[in-house]
């Protein structure tokens, strides 16, 4: 196999003919109306795919609230019997219009949380039945206790707190 | 008519691209008009088939309405930018129906005044040649040859190195002359040279 100078010359004498002559070529006139249509129908897809996505999203946040409320009472019960004895690491929160329960105890982190990586929570203070706890033997069946989630931009709780008095009071009902 | 200024095409397109991104249906007709020959120009180079060609070209409009907002014309101009979309397209087509052979008509005195002018003997017989390349021989020829995109635009639409480019074109000459001067097919089945793109998208 060669490439000679002389090669490489006539080759691209006759790249240079090939280029003219695919300038030349000319695509098959356009159908306005079709092009049109055809835009219209994409950007109705595009409108039904962006709402089907949008209502996903809807479908999925009660789930999403609903896990983070079982990570919660998993993390409830720890952070409930450990309180006392160990002290948890005060989590910067972001300012929200949740306002804080007369006394409330530090946010304590869930064991399954994926770690604080995001920069923006919200606080969603929610009240868990205490039949929710029923799992640990022991302990109450009847009322509720209030607590704040915190809960990151992907929807998953990383820590909670509870009002004191509630949990005092939970406590003091085990004992 | 186009613009003489390719500062000022480019401007054009780019704010005919964002107009599309905004839903404008005019801003569509009017980018189609002004691009549609280089998309096709580009997918008949590198599959010599008119029907093929056309439906690339198709195929790169639709992407474009879907995927305007993703243009980024610090990456390149919009021109570039719609070959590297005929690209994708061309080369999921081209495995898809292992279509690589020349459906040109045998008949040269029945085609029309486009087709003449690629009649010529040699012409026609280099551009089957190239058609029957290693598509990354031949798609580096055609964007830089042909379709005369600068070797840093041709390594934006291949998503390579300059270097790169310029080896491939080396390559792809050498492969070329070989071919023309012995009129012997491909040195390898150039189907097997289609690496596959993954889960890219078509414009990115």
């Amino acid at each position: 196999m060669s490439n000679t100078p002389r090669d490489a010359s006539r080759l691209q004498s006759e790249l240079a003919q090939l280029r003219a002559a695919l300038r030349a070529v000319e695509a098959p006139a356009i159908d306005e109306a079709a092009l049109r249509a055809r835009f219209r129908e994409a950007r109705q897809q595009l409108a039904q795919n962006a709402a089907a996505e949008r209502a996903g999203r809807l479908r999925r946040l009660p789930l999403a609230a609903a896990a983070a409320v079982a990570l919660a009472v998993g993390g409830a019960l720890v952070a409930v019997m450990l309180r006392g004895e160990h002290s948890a690491p005060m989590l910067v929160v972001a300012e929200t219009p949740v306002a804080a329960p007369s006394a409330v105890s530090a946010f304590q982190p869930l064991l399954s949380s994926p770690g604080l990586s995001s920069s923006s929570y919200s606080v969603v203070r929610v009240r868990i039945p205490l039949s929710a706890f029923a799992v640990v033997p022991g302990t109450v069946q009847d009322g509720s206790i209030e607590a704040d989630l915190l809960v990151g931009e992907d929807g998953l709780a990383r820590a909670i707190r509870f009002n004191e008095a509630d949990a005092l009071l939970v406590s003091a009902v085990d004992q | 008519m186009e613009e003489t200024d390719p500062g000022s095409n480019d401007r054009i397109d780019i704010r005919l691209l964002a107009e599309i991104a905004g839903g404008v249906e005019q801003a569509f007709v009017e980018l189609y008009r002004r691009r549609h020959n280089d998309v096709y120009r580009f997918a008949f180079a590198m599959a010599k088939s008119r029907s093929f060609a056309q439906d690339v070209t198709q195929e790169v409009f639709l992407n474009v309405l879907e995927n305007a907002h993703r243009f980024d014309s610090a990456k390149g101009s919009v021109r570039a930018w719609l070959f590297g979309c005929a690209r994708h397209v061309t080369l999921d087509r081209l495995r898809l129906e292992r279509r690589w052979t020349d459906d040109m008509p045998a008949d040269l005195t029945a085609i029309d005044g486009d087709e003449r002018l690629l009649a010529d003997q040699r012409v026609e017989r280099l551009h089957a040649a190239i058609a029957r390349l290693p598509v990354e021989y031949r798609e580096a020829l055609v964007l830089a040859e042909l379709q005369e995109l600068t070797y840093a635009e041709t390594a934006a639409v291949l998503d390579c190195p300059v270097g790169t480019v310029r080896s491939r074109l080396h390559r792809g000459r050498v492969l070329l002359s070989a071919m023309l001067d012995e009129g012997e097919p491909a040195p390898a089945d150039a189907s097997a040279n289609v690496e596959p793109l993954g889960a890219r998208e078509v414009c990115s």
